[in-house]
């Protein structure tokens, strides 16, 4: 098994076996969808509420620990996406290592709702750095509801992340993580109290203004917002100028929703100045996503990547204050 | 035919077996393929018009839609077993894994055991012994273990550590009897491999591996049968020549144990040349027969060393037949090869006919041929010379009528 490490083999034999047994991938949505919306809850190991902190660790294994949160909105347009992820995150994984984008990623796994209307408004997991990872992927709730306002919880994960996750990389080298978060609506207009309170289990007693959630966040994350092609949204201007208002360049449109983790590694790869962006996209093809490369290239060049020198890193935001906040 | 058939190679591998399997599964008249020895180093080409596949865990009725049985005597390697079930499906395969069972008893070969035995055949720098890398003579090795104290010598290895029961395809059905056995298992190859192993993780796999695969107890033996031996007689750890050997039986003893008595054929396959992969001897080796017959499915492996080829031996063949005591029948492939020669005790003859040849060297009728690499090559022949096998006359145990 690699000592610890991932396994792409393991990996894609466990899928294999379950998918015989006719498990569908995503057992923990099939068994809570069959029972009242009452009871609908989010797995244990990924409930929000109360939990003092999530933690990406450094280990004898993994001594250069690199935080990699990913969430998901898991609305209705969106529940593709997990999906999607996961029959990728081995070549995600794969990628980051082999191609020496990091050296120990770790990977952190939630979903995001609507907390006005959805019973699971928030999930977030663990950081693992091994097939647990695929474990905790496949324990997502996908609520598929979402309430329908062109609005979700992103501001709700934002904060949890922000507040609730501490990193060695950050405490013992001073770098910042990765956070992705995919959906393709925008902010709720404000982060509620009572939704802190009820999904986080904060004591909190006073709306926060959404856009300084980000700006907290930003000191400690390399923030992204991608936007997959996957609804109507992704045509509507709204949605890119309230995103690129908060985060800048890093809002990514997608136009090959497949592609997603795809355009994870590749951001990465340039975050980090491993490549350049013709060498994130030969490393794609080179593990068979030549397709994806493709949107992938067409994600980050929309940003201004291929505009830039090709020694440069095309997305080297460092700091909170290349970050536009408003 | 309509008995039990136990195909058994005749060379140093690569005899053609698979194919041969899938010629007798074609007509719809074979019930189970089931495997008698080896493991997950086993590659047998099958070629069913555009679909190809190399059957290594999988018996090579599979395309005929026969399904498989892993007898106790098979090393199972799951996490191989997965990839080739994906291989299947992506060939037109519905659903493979639901066309195996798996004997309980069947010792099982982890990415402890495979580690290992890298480790090892790298260790051997130039003294390789052609092993395939994919830990078949450890997990044999190690399944030779019990009772046995660290710093002894077991079939010329000494042992690390404290060994453990070796772990089964059953005990993955049960997660604490995989994982304390698995546990011991790690620590003891720990001074070889190190102390990486996700044992967690590798019990986690094994059961969704169990829900996955039927599991049996007993004797799978319903119908018509075609036994399917992997490897060849000259490789066999017995009767080959060692080092250069598979820890295998290769011959039709496992199967005749399987069989109990019950009656069937032994079909030996050989090619109308010799060949081999990797160290070892190969008496007839010559580049000419190398360069003339170019594999499309056999190349040079990491650890198994190049493909070689050489005249076909009659005497190696006769010593082949004499390890499986007798045969009745023979597979001869590679027909569609031509101007060949045999080494005999006299030196290089040339070789007209190969199957009158070989009828004539070995004393039984040729029941299989092949001239080519796809089953459309194959032919099945229930009568070749005379009306006498179907009559259950035929064989090697009686005259020629």
């Amino acid at each position: 098994m690699g000592h610890g490490k991932w396994d792409d083999n393991a990996y894609a034999a466990a899928k294999t076996f379950r998918a015989a047994k006719g498990i569908a991938d995503f057992g923990y949505t099939a068994s809570i969808k069959s029972q009242p919306r009452d009871n609908w809850k989010a797995a244990k190991a990924l409930d929000p509420f109360k939990v003092a902190l999530r933690e990406c660790r450094d280990s004898p294994d993994h001594a250069d620990s690199t935080p990699i949160a990913v969430l998901f909105d898991v609305t209705g347009s969106m529940g593709s996406v997990p999906r999607i992820m996961q029959g990728k995150l081995g070549k995600l994984h794969g990628l980051l290592q082999r191609k020496g984008y990091l050296a120990d990623p770790q990977l952190m796994f939630g979903g995001i709702g609507d907390a006005d209307s959805d019973r699971v408004p928030l999930q977030v997991g663990q950081f693992e750095s091994d097939n647990r990872m695929d474990e905790q992927l496949r324990d997502i709730f996908l609520e598929g509801n979402g309430g329908g306002q062109k609005s979700e919880s992103y501001e709700l994960a934002a904060y949890f992340v922000a507040r609730h996750v501490v990193t060695d990389a950050w405490q013992k080298r001073g770098r910042k993580g990765y956070l992705f978060i995919i959906g393709d609506e925008l902010n709720k207009p404000r982060l509620e109290a009572r939704h802190i309170r009820r999904v986080i289990g904060d004591d909190v007693n006073q709306d926060i203004d959404p856009v300084s959630v980000y700006r907290e966040l930003a000191k400690k994350w390399n923030v992204y917002f991608i936007l997959p092609n996957q609804s109507s949204y992704f045509h509507d201007d709204a949605i890119a100028e309230h995103w690129r208002a908060i985060l800048g360049q890093n809002f990514l449109k997608l136009d090959d929703p497949g592609a997603v983790c795809e355009l994870i590694a590749a951001t990465i790869g340039m975050e980090e100045q491993v490549v350049d962006l013709d060498q994130a996209l030969v490393d794609l093809a080179e593990i068979g996503s030549v397709a994806e490369s493709r949107s992938v290239g067409k994600a980050l060049v929309a940003v201004g990547a291929a505009a830039r020198p090709a020694t440069a890193a095309p997305l080297a935001i460092d700091g909170p204050d290349d970050v536009t906040l408003t | 035919m309509s008995d039990h058939v136990i195909v058994v190679g005749l060379g140093f591998g690569d005899e053609g077996k698979g194919a041969v399997v899938d010629a007798l599964c074609a007509d719809g008249s074979v019930d189970k393929v089931v495997r008698f020895n080896g493991g997950a180093q086993a590659a047998h080409n099958v070629v069913v018009g555009d679909r190809h596949h190399t059957f290594s865990q999988f018996g090579s009725g599979t395309l005929a839609g026969v399904p498989t049985w892993l007898s106790r005597y098979v090393l199972v390697e799951p996490i191989a077993l997965a990839t080739e079930s994906r291989e299947l499906e992506a060939i037109g395969v519905t659903d493979p894994l639901s066309m195996m069972s798996i004997d309980a008893r069947a010792l099982l070969t982890t990415p402890i055991h495979v580690a290992a035995n890298r480790a090892r055949e790298r260790a051997r720098g130039a003294d390789r012994h052609g092993s395939c890398g994919k830990g078949i003579g450890e997990t044999a090795w190690y399944g030779l273990l019990a009772g046995r104290k660290a710093g002894e010598l077991v079939e010329g290895q000494r042992v690390l550590g404290e060994p453990g029961p070796a772990p089964t395809v059953g005990d993955c059905l049960n997660p604490r009897a995989a994982r304390h056995k698995l546990d011991a298992l790690a620590r003891f190859y720990e001074p070889l491999i190190g102390d990486g192993t996700n044992v967690d993780e590798l019990v986690a796999l094994y059961r969704s591996f169990a829900d996955a695969v039927r599991i049996t107890t007993g004797d799978e033996l319903d119908g018509r049968v075609v036994f399917e031996g992997a490897q060849g007689v000259l490789l066999d750890e017995t009767y080959g020549f060692h080092p250069h050997t598979t820890w295998s039986t290769v011959t039709p003893r496992n199967a005749k144990h399987l069989l109990n008595g019950r009656k069937a054929r032994v079909l030996g396959v050989t090619r109308t040349y010799q060949t081999r992969h990797g160290a070892g001897p190969l008496p007839t080796e010559d580049q000419a027969v190398l360069d003339r017959f170019p594999e499309r499915h056999n190349g040079t492996g990491e650890f198994q060393g190049a493909w070689r080829a050489g005249h076909l031996d009659a005497q190696l063949l006769q010593y082949s037949v004499r390890c499986c005591g007798g045969v009745d029948g023979l597979a001869v492939t590679h027909l569609d090869a031509d101007g060949l020669k045999v080494a005999t005790g006299n030196g290089l003859e040339d070789l007209p006919d190969p199957v009158a040849y070989l009828e004539d060297l070995l004393g039984v009728e040729v029941l299989v041929t092949g001239a080519g690499p796809a089953r459309a090559d194959y032919a099945v022949r229930e009568n070749p010379r005379h009306d006498r096998v179907d009559a259950g006359v035929g064989g090697r145990d009686r005259a020629a009528v």
